[in-house]
């Protein structure tokens, strides 16, 4: 194995090795102090940044490609494989060093920040289980191994978002959450099985998998799913400010740096299939443009800190979605990491921005002139009050899901428990027992 | 030979042997149990070890189901470590290992009524309701009944002698296909599973499921006794799994008593071994029997967890609203959450191999129904983690006094269990690969084409005029084109085609008569 190769296997592992010692050591009985764990996540990912740092530098000073490592199948039946096999690309190659960086950042900020909180240990290995998943999904050279770092993602954002157990309310909208997720996520894996039914693979290192005719299409609709819920598109974007209840450096990490941007990663990725399909395309570039409209309509109406950045985030990554819809894949990625930089500065800042604004207004003597309300004045008064109450619902996105999703499949299942019943003098009558997402907390910001 | 069976009278006298010492001695019962165990557990593996290559899984499950039970001794709570449930385990253990290991049909019988023989006395493992005990007996009289018809025709009563034979024709397939869904808990017999669970023991009423005996049936008797009655049926069975696991998964959502609710996730998750099984895929077979191991370790883990709190905070634990458990046992609840999402395809735990492989396996075989796996698997993703969200986090319940979280004897035996999700998760080659020789077997024993010996002995009797007993059996191949005939002649609606058919049927049956009568 070449020096660039192994440090790939190093920077991916890394978090994970910690993550695996750490949560075994302390199912053992043994709790870290505070310094032992910020200086080891200080540590790992430093070398982590560093390791990238030279893999970039010999890439272009050597003018190669990428760098992969195949670790051969990682199980095979049949005809069927599942290749481990990792690629440092220059698609990945940017998301790995955002996503080491920021972590790095956001384990040193979070010392502080969390200081003597109950679950700063908790934070911190699901922090750098989150950066094990996220450099899993990036480095894959496989939609089958993407999957596998994508899950991750999807099951720490939940943990974290639940952060502040003792609350009812972070745990309910942790649910409601992992619930979006995991429907959207069955997408991705029915785009995998597709590229292995009708292409054989669903390797993208020595090429995207060949897809004919109407297979495009399917297979770009699917991930078009599975992004669009990470990514909270509409009409998944209900779940975004629930997520604000997590800790403040998680918020920051997740959902204004790398896992609200791995949708459009995997659109990235998929930009063969997409380019293959102007169906595709197109709903790519109609969600973005949505999104990226409802973004900044509900933001206006958003009375935290938190979830006004959040809905900014939001109509960034639809504005990245219609760029990758047009093709602009450079514009894409370069927006991305310069949207993910900002944003991730602008969360952490939020605890004291309130602060900074009084300190402000001292200086000035007085009130900041307002602005950003030239859009509100455009609108007659009728429109702007109906666009004020459609933002102060956030799009009756919720609203919809209960009604269309959540109430169906709960009088479904009532209906079911009755019928269970019959023969037990049981009449099924449970209404009260009706899962807790159908009447959901809303979001408080933390 | 010899080695052989010694092991395995070792590994099922023992448990039972110790059953008895432990239902008459009442001193030391978990130490008699554990050590029962820990012998078949021992005795299974060194019979692993021995076993041919491709020819393994029943004994791969002798020792998965030793492990299960040495377990289950060592984590059961003080409270239920009582003689009659030590001995009642010792016995379910036994009498499972006698199932895994019959050659013969009547052994086969005999052990699948003595597991449910502990689940119908009240004072033993009875639960409270009926259902469990109708729908056990009434698969135990199916059973019967199809081993009854299939020693009235005269046949062999050794599966590798009616291995292919389709012995009792279409009667005893269906009588075993019921047998199936009764003991499976496929719908519509599915409720009996969740009653079991809610009101009988819980750690012995795990042991039960995770016998997984209908799914061990699916894979000892029907599949290769009727290789070809199970390939144009079997997708209706396979309908039938996969409605189950979606409309468990359904009845999930709203279910409140943890225990029911971890019922219907272990009973909507083995419903998808059903379907991989009968997926007639490599990948699908293979995936359902991993999907086997991971289902059971993860059921007993969360059922015993969930125990261990009843016994820690009180039996009235809901669903219904938080607990905050996590506050006093962390470690619990950790446990909890990782047996949860690794019954449900959680990455880095054997699961996600196995959920891949069962999705591909069940889309490739059946492209639209093969989508409620996923579909279910999703809900059932959801229900694992409100019920962990309910009982673990949230404002912590006032009135709980401080609990001990984890016991050392209570940590280390669930992080076994931890550590074969994780470790098999991410090495899942050692697990898979023995897998897929077997399922690759299965698979050609189900493709293999059609002979007279398949078909319906009355037909083949007439068509060559002779009597049912005449017929040299196994030893005659008529050329593909004559199977397909006699299929069109028997099972489908008559079309042009098949008249056609049919009157090629009739030259051909005058030159068979020729040449064989």
């Amino acid at each position: 194995m070449k020096v660039a190769e192994a440090t790939l296997v190093f920077v991916v592992s890394a978090p994970g090795v910690v993550f695996a010692i750490f949560g075994l050591l302390w199912l053992s009985g043994w709790v870290p102090s505070e310094r032992v764990m910020s200086r080891v996540t200080g540590v790992t990912f430093s070398a982590s940044t560093l390791g990238l740092a030279a893999i970039a530098w010999s890439l272009i000073s050597k003018g190669g490609a990428s760098v992969e490592v195949a670790f051969g199948n990682w199980f095979a039946v049949h005809d069927y494989h599942f290749p481990l096999v990792l690629m440092a690309d220059r698609l990945s190659l940017p998301f790995l060093l955002m996503t080491v960086v920021l972590s790095g950042l956001i384990g040193q900020f979070s010392a502080t920040y969390l200081h003597r909180e109950r679950g700063f240990l908790r934070f911190f290995l699901l922090l750098h289980l989150f950066a094990f998943g996220s450099l899993l999904a990036f480095a894959a050279a496989s939609f089958d191994l993407l999957v596998g770092g994508w899950e991750l993602v999807g099951i720490t954002s939940v943990l974290l978002i639940a952060f502040f157990q003792q609350r009812q309310a972070p745990v309910e909208n942790a649910l409601r959450v992992f619930g979006i997720y995991r429907a959207c996520d069955i997408g991705l894996l029915v785009a995998v099985f597709a590229m292995h039914h009708w292409a054989g693979s669903a390797s993208f290192a020595g090429g995207f998998p060949k897809l004919t005719g109407a297979q495009p299409a399917i297979v770009g609709v699917l991930l078009l799913v599975a992004a669009a819920g990470k990514a909270a598109q509409v009409p998944f974007s209900g779940w975004l400010p629930r997520a604000m209840e997590g800790p403040t450096p998680s918020s920051a990490i997740f959902y204004g740096a790398i896992s609200i941007h791995a949708g459009a990663y995997l659109l990235l990725r998929a930009e063969p299939v997409l380019a293959q399909s102007g169906l595709a395309s197109a709903l790519v570039i109609a969600i973005g443009a949505i999104t990226a409209v409802y973004g900044t309509i509900a933001g206006r109406a958003s009375a935290d800190a938190k979830t006004s950045l959040a809905y900014a985030s939001l109509t960034q990554v639809g504005v990245v979605f219609v760029e990758i819809g047009l093709g602009w894949i450079f514009i894409a990625v370069a927006h991305i990491l310069g949207h993910a930089t900002v944003r991730t500065l602008q969360f952490l800042r939020a605890p004291s921005m309130l602060h900074d604004y009084h300190t402000m207004h001292s200086a000035v003597g007085g009130e900041l002139s307002p602005t950003g309300k030239h859009l509100e004045e455009i609108f007659p008064k009728r429109v702007q009050l109906w666009l004020y109450r459609w933002a102060l619902d956030r799009g009756h996105l919720d609203t919809i899901l209960d009604r269309f999703v959540i109430y169906p499949l709960v009088l479904l299942s009532g209906l079911f428990t009755r019928f269970d019943g019959l023969g037990l003098g049981q009449t099924g009558k449970r209404r009260d027992a009706a899962i807790s997402v159908t009447s959901p907390a809303r979001q408080g910001g933390a | 030979m010899a080695d052989s069976a010694i092991l395995l009278s070792v590994a099922i006298g023992v448990p039972w042997l110790a059953a008895i010492l432990a239902a008459t001695g009442r001193r030391h019962v978990r130490v008699i149990g554990a050590t029962a165990s820990l012998a078949a557990a021992f005795a299974s593996a060194l019979l692993l070890g021995s076993a041919p290559h491709g020819d393994s899984l029943a004994t791969a499950l002798m020792v998965l189901f030793s492990g299960l039970a040495l377990g289950a001794m060592l984590v059961i709570p003080h409270r239920d470590c009582t003689p009659p449930t030590i001995a009642g385990m010792l016995f379910i253990l036994g009498s499972t290992l006698l199932a895994y290991a019959a050659q013969n049909l009547l052994v086969l019988l005999a052990a699948w009524i003595l597991t449910t023989i502990p689940f119908f006395p009240v004072p033993w493992f009875a639960a409270h309701t009926w259902r469990p005990r109708v729908a056990l007996l009434l698969s135990s009289i199916a059973l019967a009944l199809a081993t009854g018809l299939i020693a009235m025709h005269g046949h062999a009563m050794t599966i590798d002698r009616l291995r292919g034979r389709s012995p009792g024709g279409m009667a005893v397939f269906s009588l075993l296909v019921v047998a199936v869904i009764l003991r499976k808990g496929i719908y519509p017999a599915h409720a009996w599973v969740a009653d079991a669970a809610g009101g009988g023991p819980t750690i012995p009423t795990a042991l039960l499921l995770n016998g997984h005996f209908g799914a061990w049936l699916v894979a000892k008797l029907v599949v290769p006794l009727f290789p070809h009655a199970a390939r144009d049926l079997f997708p209706v069975l396979s309908y039938l799994a996969l409605a189950t696991a979606l409309y468990v998964a359904i009845r999930a959502l709203t279910e409140n008593s943890p225990r029911r609710l971890l019922a219907f996730l272990a009973l909507s998750q083995s419903a998808c071994i059903l379907a991989g099984l009968e997926s007639r895929t490599v990948e699908g077979i293979t995936g359902a029997v991993v999907h086997w191991f991971v289902v059971t370790v993860s059921t007993m883990g969360l059922f015993g967890i969930l125990r261990l709190l009843e016994v820690r905070f009180g039996e009235n634990l809901t669903a219904k609203r938080h607990f905050g458990l996590a506050e006093n046992a962390p470690r619990l609840a950790v446990f909890f959450l990782v047996f949860g999402l690794a019954l449900v395809g959680l990455p880095g735990t054997l699961s996600f191999c196995s959920q891949d492989l069962l999705i591909h396996g069940t889309l490739a075989s059946h492209p639209l129904t093969g989508l409620l796996l996923p579909m279910a698997t999703a809900m059932n993703a959801i229900t694992v983690f409100r019920l962990f969200a309910r009982l673990f986090l949230g404002k912590r319940r006032t009135g709980f006094t401080v609990m001990a979280d984890a016991l050392p004897r209570e940590r280390w035996i669930l992080a076994a269990g931890v550590m074969f999700v994780v470790l098999g998760g991410l090495f899942p080659n050692t697990i898979v690969a023995p897998q897929s020789a077997e399922a690759e077997a299965s698979l050609e024993a189900l493709n293999a084409p059609l002979t007279l010996g398949d078909m319906d002995p009355n037909r083949v009797a007439r068509w060559k005029g002779h009597s049912t007993l005449a017929v040299p059996w196994c030893k005659f191949s008529p050329p593909s084109e004559h199977v397909s005939v006699y299929r069109a002649c028997v099972r489908r609606p008559m079309t042009d085609d098949s008249r056609r058919n049919v009157r090629a049927a009739n030259c051909e049956r005058f030159r068979l008569r020729h040449e064989y009568g």
